[in-house]
């Protein structure tokens, strides 16, 4: 088996032709799978809200904008081209049924929205999405060859 | 305002937390043992500020799966009541309120997931209770709401809508004890900042 590499919470890893990135537990949060086939690299971030706004906030993965946008810089000054690279995406659920005005915002949804916005705006092509439903996902991304999975409880495991 | 961040309370702060968990902890056993009609006791409880993955470690692993039954606050005090279930604890409800026992979390049915809900909903609001007791602070709860799965998952609830305040969890821990049997209690309790510093206000830590 790979070596597993995890990727916390607000946080990217990237891996070239070995290893496998893995984040656990997606809930409202997103993973975004970024990789590149011609040089073999492959990163994965799991950002927890759509924006940065106003926060004076050092950790750039947190949001979908800084985050995308970091994470291509780094990948792109490891030689990848943003026209080669591929995104899947999982999680932005919404956990909690919240009944009535006063329950939570859809965070989950925002966020899907905000990074499939992001992924148009770097041109870079989204071809695998398991997005919102109710249920955590655990997301990991094979750095030899691209391949996604994503696991949750009670359901089939998804290959992308 | 004062605080900032919950990291940022002191001593003081923190001990008219630990007060108000201690409260609310002895109108939870209560309440549980006349809802199961069984003998409950209770051990004080602790306060923790946590980061996200310290919250996890403590309570379990990402991807174990727990209950979790959330209220939302509102009124003079804007927040969020999250009370984690595991599997001990939800039998010793499903046991004295259906009596039946499951082994698999796949295994519970609406029944008992809204049995399950309605005590987080009773324990959520003993703690509650204790807050605006103390405080003589009109508290509205919502209508709770119950999730099963990945503990990871629930806990980034929290933790992404107060992601734009702080980037720590409010937890007290404690255990109640039914019929000699001890089960963890673990509660989310976070009031947005703002609430947290009327809190202290109206209890005169601040």
């Amino acid at each position: 088996m790979a070596k597993q590499i995890i990727v916390g919470i607000a946080d990217m890893k990237m891996a070239r032709r070995e290893g496998v990135l893995i984040t656990y537990a997606l809930g409202s949060c997103i993973g975004i799978a970024l990789y590149d086939p011609m040089i073999n690299l492959g990163a994965l971030i799991h950002i927890m809200l759509p924006e940065q706004g106003t926060m004076a906030d050092k950790n750039l993965y947190k949001y979908a904008d800084t985050g995308i946008r970091e994470t291509v810089r780094k990948m792109t000054a490891f030689g990848a081209v943003k026209n080669r690279m591929r995104a899947k995406i999982a999680g932005g659920a919404k956990m909690f049924e919240t009944k009535g005005s006063q329950g939570l915002g859809n965070i989950g949804d925002r966020n899907a929205q905000n990074v499939k916005k992001m992924l148009r705006e770097q041109g870079i092509r989204l071809v695998g999405e398991d997005t919102g439903a109710n249920y955590a996902r655990t997301m990991s991304i094979d750095a030899s060859d691209g391949k996604v999975t994503i696991k949750t409880f009670g359901r089939p495991e998804i290959t992308m | 305002m004062g605080i900032k961040n919950y990291e940022d309370m002191n001593a003081l702060e923190l001990d008219a937390i630990k007060e108000i968990g201690s409260i609310g902890t002895g109108n939870a056993a209560t309440a549980i043992s006349q809802v199961l009609r069984k003998k409950t006791k209770m051990s004080l409880p602790d306060v923790y500020i946590l980061g996200y993955n310290e919250a996890i470690e403590m309570i379990g692993t990402p991807e174990e799966i727990v209950a979790a039954v959330l209220v939302k606050m509102s009124g003079e005090i804007n927040g969020i009541m999250l009370f984690i279930l595991k599997m001990d604890f939800i039998n010793a409800v499903l046991e004295s309120v259906l009596s039946k026992e499951i082994s698999e979390y796949m295994d519970l049915t609406e029944m008992e997931k809204s049995a399950l809900e309605e005590i987080g909903n009773i324990i959520i609001s003993s703690y509650v209770n204790a807050l605006s007791g103390l405080t003589g602070v009109g508290i509205g709860l919502s209508i709770p709401s119950i999730a099963v799965n990945m503990l990871g998952g629930i806990l980034s609830v929290p933790m992404a809508e107060f992601g734009y305040e702080t980037d720590k969890l409010m937890m007290i821990n404690g255990k109640f004890i039914v019929d000699n049997k001890v089960l963890d209690s673990n509660l989310l309790m976070m009031p947005d900042i703002s609430s947290l510093n009327y809190l202290m206000h109206k209890l005169g830590v601040d």
